[in-house]
């Protein structure tokens, strides 16, 4: 990109956070009101793209806990253990588990699906907007 | 492995090892003849719920070919080790061909056709991986993936008949539907079933019109060649058949199909055979005609027929494996094959001499051999058959035709002066000249004291036709009559071997053999193939993005339009059609401007930016019609595609704008599919809805998934599975965009 707001450039860093945290937020109140992983996921998109178009690809991919691949992979990791953890007790792949406080596989679950999105996406998005240099992973 | 550097061919010794599995499994075969009574049976549950187990079950038959396959294989193995010495590769080889003698061994003692086809088709595939051993050369590859085709289709076919054969006969297991008898030959399905298995097994045999794989794949190795493609592998499409011959030989398909095409590839390859100068391809040939007459006498339908196929398979293995072994060795020793340079090898090659003409004398069906055995008990068999007139003389040619090869692979290429000296030629070490004399001396055997192979051979038989009682192989003896028809085929074999080269040149010179045989179709369907793949990918995947959403619109309206003319139902404009109030006007509004923007804008932002109002459109839609998860998902992917898009724009190169004709084109397009989309929905809501699975939904979301979004509940537990899927799908899809992706950074890179 030639020209760059530095308004915007300056913003997207504190709105960057609030946007995850707002994604964090959807996540975790899916099971009863609308949102969970999917819709959470692609607001940590939207953040991510926020920094990736207001500065660079390069900040952005900094903010992320992961590089987009092993971060999308580690979702499909966690969802398919709490596949498994669900599993344990001889009960067929993917059935729920409970815990006294309100703790689940399948909260797991729906953060697999959030840091899958989050991964993908973003992966793909940061691909498209760079502006050249090494490939990244 | 370590590449064999040395240069005495004694180095290759230690892969004799291999030796032993084969080794093992004929001693245990032989022990196991000598104390059980035939037939063993072993059953193991496999798939009980389609009634499928692994079924084995060993008669006489199977224990005949059992005995070759591990028999042959033991000296192949052998053989192969002094053959492969110097090859760097040969652990990869001996691995596969062991393989391929397991999958062989499953294939002839499967009692379900399931397990039956599974060991089949994999006997194709180590075949393959065999003939295109030397994986460099082009025209190894070539024939690799022709023999590939050619069987592999044909055992598609033979499935097709398989899954036929069990659904006529109510069970897979093969002696099953042996035994159901009448109820299989009145069933109408039958001609189909049988048609299709035999497909399968003349692919498999070489049998005209497929006979053109089996020369090519003598770009093989030659162990190789004189296992699977002298000895084994095109027996099991044989073996196939007379399996099958004791419940079909009533039929009138299954006897006239099996004669016809048995006499067709029988002369047909016969003579073709005297086209060619390598001398492997000229025993490929003969081989092909074999097949072809052992084919023949399946279909004849007297007992004698049974003794015959399993005397002459026996004999047929015992002289080609050994005559392979010895083109094999003269090629090891001089560097070529071909029969025009090779002369007078006898002084140099006096052992490699001896077995090519004890295997020699046995192929032309003279005595002191095993084929001369063989050959008796055709002509009985034949006789008794009363065979058609012209079906006999091709014979007489056929048998004159191998009794000119065997001229010229055990006499020609050995006597006569020696060639012009082409360097020191010497003979090969032992383990390349034990095994076919070993094989050779045991036919040699066999007939001296038929005693050995009596049992073997009446058991075989009597498995192909049941009805023959017990006969001694010696009693058929009948000097005079056997004499004047031996002595006819003899004397003409003489007058072809005198005049091979003249035969060759006339033969030769044909060459519209070359450009309307089955070979030239096969290439001909290979090419088109090809052709049609090219031509579809070109109109199909242009990489024009606005030639394929084109299609995909099109697609949707014939769908639309196929709907409703089959079903035509009354759209029903029920309250759930109306505007419900302001919030519904302002959402179809905002679609409806940028829709109408999209079309007439020419500013790419500006037409991005339209196309984002119509999802916004659709979110609100959904918001107020009690979607609230799907507004809020519709209205995050709207807003990142149109950000994500909008910021890509500037990076590419602008096209010259669609012409004013396209867009009114594409307009219509789209406004047809959106009429498409609308007929489609109103026909569904014209259905009673089933709410039998939403209302379950709804109530158990909270009682068993502790959740109150129903939406949510569904996708992380009551169908997580599907979502697992779907999140895979997309972080795969990442995984396999990123060279692609990639590939577009470099490309921007300054």
């Amino acid at each position: 990109m030639t020209s760059r707001s530095t308004l915007l450039a300056v913003a997207s860093r504190p709105l960057y956070w609030v946007l995850l945290a707002a994604a964090l937020w959807i996540l975790l109140r899916g099971h009863n009101e609308p949102g969970g992983g999917f819709v959470g996921g692609l607001v940590a998109v939207a953040a991510s793209s926020l920094v990736a178009i207001a500065r660079d690809t390069e900040a952005a991919r900094r903010l992320l806990p992961l590089a987009p691949l092993p971060l999308a992979m580690l979702g499909v990791g966690l969802a398919t253990l709490a596949g498994l953890l669900g599993g344990i007790g001889g009960a067929p792949f993917l059935t729920h588990l409970w815990s006294s406080w309100g703790l689940s596989t399948v909260v797991l679950f729906d953060v697999g699906v959030f840091l899958a999105v989050w991964g993908s996406l973003s992966g793909y998005v940061h691909a498209l907007l760079a502006d050249g240099g090494p490939a990244s992973r | 492995m370590h590449p064999a550097t040395t240069h005495d061919g004694d180095t290759g010794h230690a892969s004799l090892w291999a030796a032993l599995l084969p080794l093992a499994a004929f001693s245990a075969l032989a022990w196991g003849l000598l104390h059980f009574p035939l037939p063993w049976r072993l059953e193991l549950p496999w798939v009980p719920a389609l009634g499928v187990s692994l079924a084995f079950r060993i008669d006489g038959l199977s224990a005949q070919m059992l005995a070759l396959i591990t028999g042959i294989g033991t000296l192949v193995f052998v053989y192969a080790s002094g053959y492969l010495a110097h090859e760097a590769r040969r652990g990869r080889l001996l691995g596969v061909l062991l393989l391929f003698m397991l999958a062989m061994m499953g294939a002839v003692s499967a009692d379900n056709l399931i397990v039956l086809f599974l060991f089949w088709e994999l006997t194709s595939l180590t075949s393959f991986l065999l003939v295109g051993f030397k994986h460099d050369e082009l025209h190894a590859r070539a024939a690799a993936r022709q023999a590939l085709l050619v069987t592999m289709g044909g055992g598609l076919a033979l499935l097709g008949g398989f899954v036929l054969l069990a659904r006529i006969a109510g069970t897979w297991s093969l002696s099953g539907v042996l035994g159901s008898g009448p109820a299989l030959l009145a069933d109408p399905r039958l001609p189909l079933a049988v048609g299709l298995v035999m497909i399968g097994a003349f692919t498999k045999s070489a049998q005209f019109p497929f006979h053109f794989w089996l020369p090519n794949a003598m770009s093989a190795p030659t162990p190789v060649s004189a296992y699977l493609h002298s000895a084994t592998m095109v027996k099991l499409g044989i073996y196939l058949l007379a399996r099958f011959d004791a419940a079909f030989d009533d039929f009138w398909l299954w006897e006239s199909a099996l004669i016809v095409v048995g006499t067709t590839t029988a002369l047909w390859a016969a003579v073709l055979a005297l086209r060619e100068r390598d001398l492997k391809r000229i025993l490929a040939r003969t081989t092909v005609s074999a097949l072809g007459t052992l084919t023949l006498l399946i279909g004849l339908s007297t007992p004698g027929a049974g003794l015959a196929v399993a005397a002459f398979l026996f004999a047929h293995a015992l002289y080609k494996a050994p005559l392979f072994m010895v083109a094999g060795n003269i090629d090891h020793a001089t560097g070529t094959r071909s029969i025009d340079h090779l002369m007078g090898l006898r002084r140099a090659m006096p052992w490699t001499a001896t077995i090519a003409i004890l295997a020699g004398l046995s192929m032309a069906g003279l005595p002191l051999s095993f084929g001369f055995v063989a050959k008796d008990v055709m002509i009985v068999a034949k006789a008794e058959a009363e065979l058609f007139t012209l079906a006999s003389f091709a014979l007489v040619l056929v048998n004159a035709i191998a009794v000119a090869v065997a001229g010229v692979a055990a006499i020609r290429v050995f006597w006569g002066p020696p060639e012009a000296p082409r360097g020191r030629v010497r003979e090969v070490p032992w383990t390349m000249l034990a095994p076919p004399l070993l094989i050779v001396l045991l036919g040699l055997e066999f007939e001296l004291i038929p005693n050995l192979a009596n049992p073997l051979l009446l058991a075989a038989a009597q498995s192909i036709s049941p009805e023959l009682g017990d006969v001694d192989l010696r009693a058929s003896y009948d000097l005079s009559t056997l004499l004047s028809t031996s002595g006819v085929t003899v004397g003409f074999g003489l007058l072809l071997f005198v005049v091979w080269d003249r035969l060759h040149d006339l033969l030769h010179r044909q060459r519209w053999l070359d450009r309307y045989g089955p070979a030239a179709v096969y290439e001909s369907l290979l090419h088109g193939l090809a052709g049609l793949a090219a031509w579809h990918t070109r109109r199909l995947q242009h990489g024009g993005l606005t030639g394929y959403l084109r299609l995909t619109l099109a697609a949707l309206i014939a769908m639309g339009t196929i709907g409703w003319l089959l079903t035509q139902p009354a759209p029903q404009f029920d309250g759930r059609w109306a505007p419900q109030g302001w919030a519904w006007l302002v959402a179809c509004m905002l679609m409806g401007v940028g829709a109408v923007a999209a079309v007439f804008l020419h500013d790419r932002l500006a037409t991005l930016m339209a196309s984002g109002l119509i999802g916004y459109g659709s979110a609100l839609l959904f918001l107020f019609a009690g979607a609230p998860d799907l507004a809020f998902t519709q209205f995050m992917v709207e807003t990142v595609l149109v950000v994500v898009a909008a910021s890509l724009l500037p990076r590419f190169a602008v096209s010259a704008p669609a012409r004013r004709r396209w867009r009114l084109r594409d307009a219509a397009l789209a406004a047809a599919a959106g009429l498409a989309c609308f007929v489609l929905l109103a026909q569904l809501a014209g259905q009673p809805a089933d709410t039998q699975l939403a209302d379950w939904f709804a109530a158990s979301s909270l009682a068993e998934a502790r959740g109150r979004n129903v939406v949510n509940v569904i996708i992380v537990d009551f169908r997580a599975l599907d979502t697992l899927g779907e999140i895979a799908v997309v972080a795969f899809s990442l995984l396999a965009a990123m060279p692609l992706l990639a590939g577009l950074q470099r490309e921007r890179q300054p």
